[in-house]
């Protein structure tokens, strides 16, 4: 435990210390506040819940700030190759699940950190723009049912489809992904927009909100997936995020452990 | 191709890598010593038309590096070995020495591969001229690194850490081929291993916090430890409480410690002949404290 | 060793293209390739789910229009971003721009046969929804120019792989998702990168096609004039 520990704060620090992180994240916050449009959060009435204030924040933020958490992310294995780590760290008795493990906790930590703070800014504000002090409390709710999950699923695969497909390919694709898989209507192609995967985290802020958010539950291809948007829905959305962005972590571990085992 | 070198700066952002350096470096095989951090790099990079100048004058071969031309000369007469060259590993030693050669602009494309091949010969890589570089051993791209430093005949030879991370064995090779270059080119060789300019160059400079604090002969060099060198043989304990500890042997009758202070340091240390690495711990020893006013350090 | 061997360099060699190409490997032709092959993915997808015949063409002509920037731009970046001996190229007579340039010039011409040839089998089989066939190249190339354009020059200016490729992600997917803003906002119309797919070729089109080619030229004069300084691309870890 205490080397998972170990492996997660120091890539967490290792990751907090990246310059292009924060700007990053400043830059695509920036982004979003000044182009939001007329269904961002700025334009809604002062008497919207709070609630459905900060979903508002979460849906505008959640559209290309989780880019910029994958393209981070997707050079955190490949990293070690890179600077030639990789044979030090195998040699060290830490097995390569706890290591992997620690890198996603510590990577996502690290990376999902400016996300709150942008989070915590925008709440911040509301809660003074709309005198509630509630809306701080509403914030860290949010972020954790409707933003931390997207941003679980994409580091799993973030950190480890790299590895397989190279980290250029991979941008491409998540890039392509992003779009598909959030945006991309199922009107128009079969996607997995609008399903209990979709990272944006249309079901849980549906759910919080109880407004109709990002196509969540449109019908479409992969009908099983499209419940109505309500409490069991949003949790379930919460568990299959989390879970499937645990399953590439779970393959490269058996991976890993095999290639120590053949090579020992 | 001689080096003009006069109160040259540079600066990376806060840092400031070299302090007004003054320096002139004759043809011949040249030395430059120093820890790390100490400036060579940049130095080292300035001289290869890599960086541009801050500040102050450089001329190599009486071309100004502080002008675009004047890199563009030099570079046509320049080979240039980085601390860390990345080789393209997907290319083999002959395609990787062809591309460089064609960048030098050696557009001759028979003469280009003659010299290629003869220069794989010369670092012994011949056997594998032919195989992709990926699975090199650190020894192996040095020998690529310096061969592709020699391709079209430079008359100026710059070489940073070339010996680091090499074997004994090849590390003598290596020197040894550097300095039967030095004949009718300057090479100038910069390192932090004072045994390889010891064996190879006449004259040196020894740089310390980007500035250069000794210029002149190594044997003078090696005379800045006189006075200073000591050797003392403990029988039980640690090492002597004052200077610094350039090496310890353990012998049946105690440890023989070479120590060096500018004061003895025990009842019981008597004075030695210095080495080269003595007189450099020596120098540095003299860097490193207050400057008396008056005294240029060098 | 003969030192006559060193001549000024006057032509640009055939043998330099085919070692700039190697250095690019197999991103070369992935990039076109993946574009418009999930682009012909695409287009299946929708024939299968009903969609109309022009509905497909547009479909089709998202792989170069639509996709073909985003993997240009991504394998631009990725080219200039990282090059393991770039302190011994600085060293060298050949200027490095020249250098890049070769290296971005070989992705360039991969993804524009790889698209002519694309369009041409379209065009042949009566498929291809674009303009007539000499105007056809402007579909693909003023939005390809564009975004690698300026994928290599964030790159140049924030010295960071991951802040290039996401500027190019998001200028892309923003590009994409608020379609719908840039067709009201006036100025903002003549810059937005997929024309063809999103409204046809109306009106607008060619003054849209001229603005991104100009404004593409202009940001390649911008990265020019950065690598007259190529030691700026060091990066920490380098310097």
């Amino acid at each position: 435990m205490s080397e998972l520990l170990a492996v997660s704060r120091y890539e967490f620090r290792m990751q907090a210390r990246k310059r292009s992180l924060w700007l990053v994240t400043l830059l695509l916050g920036c982004l979003l506040i000044a182009i939001q449009g007329d269904q961002g959060p700025r334009h809604l009435p002062a008497d919207t819940p709070p609630a459905e204030v900060m979903t508002t924040w979460a849906i505008l933020l959640g559209i290309v700030v989780p880019l910029g958490f994958g393209m981070v992310l997707a050079d955190r294995l490949i990293r070690d190759r890179r600077l030639g780590t990789t044979a030090l760290l195998e040699s060290l008795p830490v097995g390569p699940g706890r290591f992997l493990a620690g890198k996603y906790l510590g990577g996502l930590a690290a990376s999902a950190l400016p996300v709150f703070l942008l989070m915590l800014v925008a709440g911040g504000y509301e809660s003074l723009h709309r005198g509630d002090p509630l809306l701080l409390g509403w914030t860290v709710l949010v972020f954790a049912v409707v933003m931390l999950p997207g941003l679980a699923f994409v580091a799993g695969f973030a950190l480890v489809c790299p590895l397989v497909v190279s980290a250029p390919l991979f941008r491409v694709l998540f890039v392509g992904y992003w779009f598909w898989g959030n945006f991309l209507g199922a009107e128009i192609l079969p996607s997995l927009t609008g399903t209990l995967l979709t990272p944006v985290g249309a079901y849980p802020a549906s759910w919080l909100s109880g407004q109709w958010q990002m196509y969540a539950g449109d019908p479409g291809w992969l009908s099983f997936l499209r419940p109505e948007p309500d409490g069991l829905a949003a949790l379930s959305s919460v568990l299959l995020l989390v879970l499937t962005g645990l399953l590439p972590l779970l393959v490269a571990g058996l991976v890993f452990n095999r290639r120590r085992r053949t090579t020992v | 191709m001689d080096i003009q070198i006069s109160r040259l700066a540079r600066r990376f952002g806060k840092v400031t890598a070299l302090h007004s350096v003054d320096l002139s470096i004759p043809g011949g095989m040249y030395g430059l010593l120093g820890a790390n951090g100490a400036g060579k790099t940049t130095l080292m990079r300035i001289l290869a038309g890599v960086l541009p100048p801050g500040s102050g004058q450089v001329r190599v071969g009486g071309h100004d590096l502080t002008t675009g031309a004047g890199r563009l000369a030099v570079q046509r007469r320049l080979g240039y070995l980085p601390q860390d060259l990345g080789l393209y590993p997907d290319l083999t030693p002959r395609e990787f020495l062809d591309y460089v050669g064609l960048l030098k602009g050696l557009d001759d494309t028979r003469a280009r591969r003659a010299q290629v091949d003869e220069l794989l010969d010369l670092v012994a890589l011949g056997e594998v001229a032919g195989r992709r570089m990926k699975g090199f051993s650190g020894g192996m791209r040095r020998r690529v690194g310096i061969a592709q430093a020699l391709l079209g005949d430079p008359t100026l030879i710059v070489v940073d850490e070339p010996t680091a991370g090499l074997d004994p064995e090849e590390r003598v090779r290596f020197r040894t081929l550097l300095a039967g270059l030095a004949g009718h080119r300057t090479v100038l060789l910069s390192t932090h291993i004072v045994e390889d300019v010891a064996q190879t160059c006449q004259h040196t400079a020894v740089m310390a916090a980007g500035r250069v604090v000794y210029t002149g002969t190594v044997a003078d060099l090696v005379r800045v430890g006189e006075g200073a060198t000591w050797e003392v043989v403990t029988g039980v304990g640690g090492p002597p409480p004052a200077g610094v500890v350039v090496s310890a042997v353990s012998r049946t009758d105690g440890t023989h410690y070479r120590v060096v202070s500018p004061t003895r340091p025990g009842a019981d240390a008597v004075p030695a002949a210095p080495s080269l690495e003595e007189g450099y711990v020596a120098l540095m020893r003299r860097a490193a404290a207050p400057v008396p006013s008056g005294s240029t350090g060098r | 060793m003969k030192s006559e061997l060193i001549r000024p360099i006057q032509n640009r060699r055939l043998p330099l293209w085919r070692y700039e190409a190697r250095r690019a490997g197999w991103t070369l032709l992935a990039a076109p390739l993946t574009a418009l092959l999930v682009g012909v993915a695409l287009a299946l997808l929708a024939a299968n789910g009903g969609s109309s015949r022009d509905q497909v063409g547009r479909m089709l002509l998202a792989g170069p229009e639509v996709l073909l920037p985003l993997t240009t731009g991504m394998a631009a970046v990725s080219m200039v971003a990282r090059d393991g001996c770039r302190e011994l190229q600085l060293s060298l007579p050949t200027r490095y721009a020249v250098t890049l340039g070769r290296r971005l010039g070989t992705l360039a011409l991969a993804g524009a046969v790889c698209t002519l040839l694309f369009s041409a089998i379209l065009g042949l089989t009566g498929l291809w929804a674009g303009p007539g066939p000499l105007a056809s190249t402007l579909v693909w190339l003023p939005p390809t120019l564009w975004l690698a354009a300026l994928a290599v020059l964030v790159g140049i200016l924030g010295r960071s792989l991951v802040v290039a490729t996401t500027v190019v992600a998001v200028v892309w997917l923003g590009e994409l998702l608020f379609a719908a803003w840039f067709a009201a906002e006036g100025w903002a119309r003549p810059f937005f990168l997929f024309t063809t797919v999103r409204f046809g070729v109306d009106g607008d089109w060619w003054t849209n096609r001229l603005a991104l080619t100009a404004s593409g030229l202009l940001i390649v004069v911008v990265v020019a004039l950065l690598l007259r300084r190529p030691h700026q691309l060091l990066t920490e870890e380098e310097v």
